[in-house]
Parts: C-alpha cells; structure tokens; sequence
C-alpha cells in the first residue's frame, strides 16, 4: 500500500524544507504542544456534553429502536438492512462506528454486499455534531443554523449512493 | 443545538428509567469518562499536529500552497481575508490527504479568522464540507478490511471517493442555495425598509 508512505514520506520532506528555510524545529513542537494543550481544553466540553447524551441514547435502546423501525424505509432505498443501525451512528460517534463496522464484517463476512456497504459509508462519513461543535468552539457566536441539518441530509444522500455504488462495482 | 440536545437526552433518560433505572447514571458518567479518554488522546494528536502546523507557517508553506488551491477556495469562499484563505486551503488539503487532526486546527482557526470579516454562511459552509468528508484514501476502513481477510481490501476505494463527492458536492450545494435565497430576501427587504420608514410615522 503506497497511502502508508505518504505521511511519514510528507513529514519528512517538510522537515528538510524548514532546515533549508532557517525554521527553528524545536521552537515549533513546543509551541505546537502549548497551543494543543489549551485547544484540548477549550474543546472539551463540547465533547462531554455530546458523549453524554450519545452513552445515553446508545443504553436506552432508543438507537436499536428507531433503526429498527427505519429498516422498512431504508430497504426501500436500496440500503441492506443490516447496516441500517450503523446509517443512525455515522455522524454521532466514530469510535462507534469503526466498531459496529467490525461487527457487521464479524456477522456478514468481509466481502458481503452488506459489509462492503458498511465499509464504504464510514470511510465516506464523518462525525458531524463532533466537527460542528469543535469547529464553532473557539468562535464567539454559536450560529451554527442549518450547518447541522445540511451535513446529515447530505451524509445521508451519500450512504445512499454508497449502496447504489456497491451494487455496480 | 440547545433544543436537538434537551429532547435526544430527555428521551434517552425517560427509556432508561423504565429499562434500567439503575443504569441511568452511570451511563452519563461512562459517556464522559469516554470524552476524557477521547480529550487525552485529542491533545496528544493535536500536540503532534500543530507542531507541523507551526512548521508550515513558518516555512512559509502555507502560503505558498494556499496560492496553489486558492482560484478553487476564493470562488468557493468569498469576501475573506488572507489569512482565512491559508487557513481553509490547509484544512481542505490535509483532509483529503487523511491528515485529520491538521485538518480539525486549520479550520477552528479558518473559523476565528472568518468571524471577524464575513458573513456566517462561509462558516457554515466550511463545516458542512468538513462534516460530508472529503478523505481521498479511508485508509483505516482499508486497514479493517485487510485485517478481517478481505480478498482486495482496497476495492472499496472507488465507491467511497464518489460516495465522499455526493456528499459534499450536494451540501456545497445547498449551502450556496440557501446563501442566496437568503440574500436574496436581504436585499428586497432592504429595499422594502426605507419606504416602510417612510410610512411608520402613520402607524
């Protein structure tokens, strides 16, 4: 896999860049690990608020419901209903969906229609309450309006094409 | 954010309390107990991350690369400021390259700097872009899939970048729909006022 290389290969390159520039490497990690540490800070609430209430509605069994009840529809659309749970997660929890990913591929197998769904969304997603709480963090007004609503009809419009796209290739 | 967050919670609550009222609390507590676990594991990303970022600025990179992408970000973008431009072609690069965590500082910064000159919907515009995903190798679903003994890990590749382009194309959008449908009725009522001023002495 080359995407491996590209990470380590870029970093490496910017370090010889910031040597011929006269950079001060050093100077920077300190900095960069001063500012992190008042960035985590200042994010954490809004990572708290929102894990509480998705721990919440993960145990209530709320989740479980409403997918369940969304799978008619779904399968309408072209989504298996095996991942109708995971449509429900994507954008309130990645760590939850890198794990309800593992257990569709446990359940279905690796290669199944389902499961290649399933892969195909979480790696075309992202958490978006997280992202829009982390974004509008350091901002004075909290305006978010529709920035919300417009990334989930939109992540959801690409888990449909997903479906649709694992079909045909 | 207020009202989405009070009715998921209260409903959460409410069905704990009949399934399992000895869970209810706890629950909360596991809920930020693994906020903590994702701050501490945040701070390290960012530690590593904003090094970079700070390498970048002073190198001087930063600027040379927002004048590579910016004829795309200043027509996706208008009416910002320099420094709002580097920022958000830093967030929109390193996203598609899986940088993440370079991607998340780029644009809390793009966001402040954003603030101060322009109109709200670039910001929400930004994050709808962030939020739909713009990742041009998923290179942990591949890495799942390798793991669980995929016959080609990698071929979901294709699927995922066209998925990624519905996504965000369709929210850019409606994003920009919106936008001018809004300044559209801006300026008919700006229009609109000054006879309306005229006439409210009458009332």
């Amino acid at each position: 896999m080359i995407s491996v290389y590209v990470l380590p290969v870029l970093l490496i390159l910017l370090l010889v860049y910031c040597v011929i520039r006269r950079v001060k490497v050093y100077d920077c990690f300190l900095l960069g690990a001063k500012e992190g540490l008042s960035l985590a800070g200042r994010v954490f609430p809004y990572i708290a608020a929102i894990f509480i209430c998705i721990e919440a509605f993960k145990a209530s069994g709320i989740a479980f419901a409403v997918a369940e009840f969304l799978k008619k529809p779904l399968s309408f659309l072209g989504v298996p209903s095996e991942i109708a749970e995971l449509i429900l997660l994507v954008p309130l929890s990645g760590n939850g969906t890198i794990a309800l990913l593992e257990d569709i591929i446990a359940e279905c197998g690796v290669d199944s229609y389902p499961a290649r769904c399933a892969a195909v969304i979480a790696g075309a997603s992202e958490t978006v309450f997280y992202i829009a709480a982390v974004y509008f963090s350091k901002c004075k007004s909290k305006k978010l309006s529709y920035a919300i609503p417009v990334s989930l009809v939109c992540t959801f419009l690409g888990a449909l094409a997903a479906c649709a796209l694992v079909k045909l290739m | 954010m207020n009202v989405a967050f009070t009715v998921l919670l209260f409903a959460s609550l409410a069905a704990l309390v009949v399934k399992a009222p000895a869970m209810a609390f706890s629950t909360l507590i596991d809920g930020a107990s693994a906020a903590i676990v994702l701050a501490v594991k945040l701070l390290a990303i960012y530690a590593v991350w904003l090094s970079v970022l700070k390498m970048l600025e002073q190198s001087g990179l930063d600027k040379k690369f927002s004048r590579l992408v910016s004829p795309v970000v200043r027509r996706l973008f208008k009416g910002e400021s320099d420094d709002a431009y580097n920022y958000i072609s830093i967030n929109l690069a390193s996203n598609m390259l899986g940088m993440g965590g370079a991607a998340t500082l780029a644009g809390i910064n793009a966001m402040q700097k954003m603030e101060t000159s322009s109109t709200t919907d670039n910001m929400r515009l930004l994050v709808v872009i962030n939020a739909t995903s713009i990742q041009l190798i998923p290179a942990t679903v591949i890495a799942i899939r390798a793991a669980a003994g995929s016959k080609n890990a990698a071929d979901i590749f294709l699927p995922t970048l066209l998925s990624t382009a519905v996504s965000t194309l369709s929210g850019i959008v409606i994003c920009k729909l919106i936008a001018f449908f809004k300044n559209k009725k801006h300026a008919r009522n700006a229009t609109l006022t000054p006879t309306f001023d005229k006439i409210k002495p009458l009332f």
